[in-house]
């Protein structure tokens, strides 16, 4: 394939030329409550083709037929001529590579018998069902495909993976008459088969959540202090903030540069938070990214100052900083866009824990888990799975609806204390920008206080 | 390929199959923050395979069209064996209705044109303090399928879609005000200048930022805004919800449950429309669905596999993509036989005259998470706006309105003058009384 890739290139015209090809093997099953749904094996494959003349944008074509190859490889030329781009679009340096990273497949999915997984998720789906006859409806998911990549480009870079993902997920939903309550369990791996044995605790707990929840009350509307557990402060920091720190919404447009100075302050001296492409076994982990970039661990925010931000090699080079292994795309199907990997909020180096943030707590809210959330820029809301209120100090009882909408701004400077029980939230999912969905990531963080936030699980007056 | 397929499956699936094959071709011209940045190409094709064996379905897909159609059988057959019985009958062959899906000006556009859209809306979208983005897409598709009871169709289709967004950043307020065009051929001149009206008029009365009123108010919701309040009941139409037994509008058929002004339908015979098509992906011929008739539920839709579960007829509603099983997928949801207007109109469709006090909502943030088919809904704004004595007097950003869209569904205060195509959706503004509007 290499060789077939490289004397593609050859022919290639335009001044910069990369070839992506990929060949996904995936299955997928699906149970909804003990029906199972569909049990699919699926082989995707195709390539992508990105070149840029002097003065040119990029062209760019994507196929499903390889013998289309040296076609698209001119076609892509064509269209970088065809729109004339003034300045001119540079890239960042980043010295060639070659490598051939086949990233431990723990158990390759490949080699096991589409019946075994579906075993395995009926047990899971099962520990769901088992827990109570509220247990009205489940929904019950496993994922996994292994791709082989190669990359090469115009510049020496020559490049061949083998990357796994693995993802289960279950939905539980409790109901008593007009009452629905639900839990979600979510696991996801860039790892194999051996890495989602021994899971049914997980799958048990949510749905023993989602009939708790049915005697809950709803969280009382308010603004209160507010401690958010590990995943909901990672999915924050990922998509209140994350996002902003993506180089390719500043690069162009001076009003947002001016927004994400570098030096500006973003939150009190506990706030540290970056985003790490080289952490191992963490489903936003590669050893490049789709550029030939090699990933790292980049700091955005030190000491609560805005230190650094996420690039492609186009935007570094347009902003005179250097790459840093960000520019990733979903599939053959697309380009590669600034995007992040596994992002997180640091353990704050004093080591406080969990009782220490909630010790002088008269009155708050303990936020737990995500079902969702969407950030418009500076203004977000996130739904929690479910929380519990502080009542003296002390973690006290279960309530529902736990809704959290702010402004970004404001609600990163109140975080004011940041405990020392760091973790990987290793989810399935994914993060969706520009139409490009679900691209793997992870996010990590510790247990976070925000000194003042807005909880609301009804805004009706 | 698809005769091979479907042969190849007749031979080893004693239950019959039906498959779907599609190719096509897309081109697309980008503009980043005001200038012109990429021009791209897709080429794709692949196969989606469904068989009946020994009572058990099971469902292959590829993009390696090279592959050996016998090896996509094989996967087939292989999914069926773990798959639950389902006494699906492949439909038999039925005339389908004459439909021009294919216009020859969108398949044959040269680059040169679709980058003159971008530049003429460019131009026109471009001020002070403002960046602009602009995408424009082109593609041109082919579909066949088949089954082994005989029945099948094939069609060729082409769609373009213009999108706009204007970003304007002020200290720490981030605005951004977006519209888009979607059809089956090039968009008109006229239509073209309505993308611009829309953005320039919602980005004027957005300048000025004032407080929020408070309160159970009037609410207009515009057509783009009124995603929050169509998605329940659009899930609660869908016959899959039905047989899950999480639709509220379940065991309603034939019962009044909406305002007696409330008519909705499913269009897949619209001309012009990229979601129109003379047959399903599952070769069952289109026809238009009355799903709620004056407030009155009238009909859900089904897929074949939803339909044999729900021992009922599938209503053509069949949607694949390559990988997957078939799922039950509106085409064009339409409000009250709207008929869009490509003239640009006033902000509110003519419904702000009457409103004291009041917001009007182009923009929610969080539509679709959460418990959506139950209809309570409680969204932050993204775009909205104040109303006072019938003007509008700036944008509101802390804002969160809230509600149950079936309650509000009862009681319509009133239907705009500005029906249009958001995606695959026709609807005018709407207007609610007593929506919670919240002031944080």
């Amino acid at each position: 394939m290499i060789d077939r890739l490289t004397a593609a290139l050859s022919r290639s015209r335009a001044d910069y030329t990369e070839i992506r090809v990929e060949r996904t093997w995936s299955t997928a099953v699906t149970f909804r409550g003990r029906r199972l749904e569909s049990a699919t094996a699926s082989e995707d494959q195709g390539g992508f083709v990105r070149a840029l003349h002097a003065g040119g944008g990029w062209g760019v074509a994507s196929f499903t037929s390889l013998d289309r190859l040296d076609a698209m490889v001119a076609r892509a030329g064509e269209l970088s001529r065809a729109v004339p781009v003034d300045p001119p679009i540079r890239l960042g340096d980043v010295p060639s590579h070659h490598a051939d990273a086949l990233l431990d497949l723990d158990g390759d999915v490949r080699g096991v018998p589409i019946a075994e997984k579906k075993r395995l998720l009926e047990a899971y789906n099962g520990a769901m069902l088992g827990v109570s006859d509220r247990i009205v409806d489940t929904l019950a998911v496993y994922r996994d495909e292994v791709s082989e990549y190669w990359y090469v480009n115009s510049q020496g870079t020559i490049l061949h993976e083998l990357r796994p993902d693995i993802t289960l997920s279950g939905t539980a939903v409790a109901r008593r008459d007009g009452t629905i309550e639900k839990g979600l369990e979510s696991i996801g791996m860039r790892r194999g088969w051996h890495s989602v044995q021994d899971k049914a605790a997980g799958f048990r707990a949510v749905a023993e959540r989602a009939v708790a929840l049915l005697d809950a009350p709803t969280v009382k509307g308010g603004t209160y202090p507010v401690i958010l557990d590990p995943e909901l402060a990672g999915v924050f920091i990922h998509e209140a903030f994350g996002h902003l720190s993506e180089a390719d919404f500043v690069y162009e447009n001076p009003q947002a540069r001016e927004m994400m100075t570098l030096g500006r302050r973003f939150g009190k001296p506990v706030l540290n938070v970056g985003d790490n492409g080289a952490a191992p076994g963490l489903r936003g982990t590669l050893p490049f990214d789709d550029e030939g970039t090699p990933t790292q661990d980049t700091a955005l925010i030190e000491d609560g100052i805005l230190v650094g931000r996420l690039h492609s090699r186009e935007t570094a080079a347009a902003m005179g900083e250097r790459p840093t292994g960000n520019a990733r795309a979903i599939s053959f199907r697309h380009a590669p866009i600034v995007r992040m990997t596994n992002t997180y909020i640091a353990d704050a180096p004093a080591g406080r824990t969990f009782d220490d943030l909630i010790r002088d707590v008269k009155l708050g809210v303990y936020a737990c888990g995500a079902f969702g959330g969407q950030t418009m820029l500076e203004n977000f809301s996130f739904t929690a799975a479910y929380g519990r209120m502080i009542r003296d100090g002390q973690v006290a009882e279960l309530v529902k609806d736990v809704v959290l909408a702010g402004n970004l701004f404001q609600t990163l400077d109140r975080i004011d204390h940041i405990a020392g029980d760091f973790r990987w939230n290793q989810m399935g999912g994914g993060c969706g920008k520009a139409g490009q969905f679900p691209l793997p990531v992870t996010e990590g963080a510790p247990h976070v206080r925000i000194e003042e936030a807005l909880v609301g699980g009804d805004v009706a007056p | 390929m698809i005769a091979q397929l479907i042969e190849a499956a007749r031979r080893r699936a004693d239950g019959g199959a039906d498959a779907l094959w599609r190719r096509f071709e897309r081109t697309t011209v980008a503009f980043e923050w005001g200038r012109l940045k990429s021009a791209g190409t897709t080429e794709e094709a692949g196969a989606n395979l469904r068989v009946r064996s020994r009572g058990r379905v099971g469902v292959a897909g590829t993009t390696a069209t090279d592959a050996a159609p016998d090896e996509l059988v094989a996967r087939a057959l292989a999914s069926a064996e773990l798959g639950e019985e389902l006494d699906l009958a492949f439909p038999t062959q039925a005339p389908l209705p004459p439909l021009t899906t294919f216009f020859d000006r969108a398949a044959n556009a040269p680059l040169d044109d679709l980058i003159g859209i971008g530049r003429s809306l460019l131009a026109r979208l471009e001020r002070d303090g403002c960046r602009v983005n602009v995408a424009i897409e082109r593609e041109a598709t082919a579909t066949r399928v088949a089954n082994t009871a005989g029945a099948g169709g094939e069609y060729r289709g082409t769609g373009c879609g213009v999108s706009a967004d204007v970003w304007r950043i002020a200290g720490d307020d981030v605005l951004v005000v977006s519209d888009a065009l979607e059809g089956a051929d090039l968009p008109s001149d006229e239509a073209l200048a309505a993308l611009v009206v829309s953005i320039n008029a919602r980005l004027d009365h957005a300048l000025r930022v004032v407080a929020s009123p408070d309160g159970a108010l009037p609410v207009v919701f515009t057509p783009a805004g009124l995603s929050a309040l169509m998605l329940p009941v659009t899930q609660g139409l869908s016959g899959k919800a039905v047989l899950q037994g999480i639709s509220p509008l379940g065991a309603k058929v034939g019962e009044q449950v909406f305002d007696a002004r409330v008519s909705l339908t499913d269009d897949p015979l619209r001309v012009g429309r990229t979601a129109s098509r003379p047959l399903d992906d599952e070769c069952v011929p289109s026809r238009t669905t009355c799903l709620v008739e004056r407030g009155v539920v009238r009909r859900f839709i089904y897929d074949l596999e939803t339909a044999a579960r729900a021992k009922t007829k599938s209503t053509g509603h069949g949607a694949r993509g390559i990988f997957g099983k078939p799922v039950p997928a509106y085409t064009n949801i339409v409000l009250n036989g709207a008929a869009a207007r490509p003239a640009p109109l006033q902000l509110g469709g003519g419904l702000l005259g009457e409103i004291p006090e009041g917001l009007l909502v182009d923009e929610l943030i969080g539509v679709g998470q959460g418990n959506v088919t139950g209809g309570a809904f409680s969204h932050p704004v993204a775009l909205a706006y104040r109303i006072e004595r019938g003007e509008i007097t700036g944008r509101v950003k802390d804002a969160a309105v809230a509600g149950n869209a079936y309650e509000l569904w009862k009681r319509v205060a009133g239907f705009g003058n500005d029906a249009r195509w958001t995606g695959s959706r026709c609807a005018p503004s709407v207007l609610f009384e007593g929506v919670s509007v919240a002031r944080r």
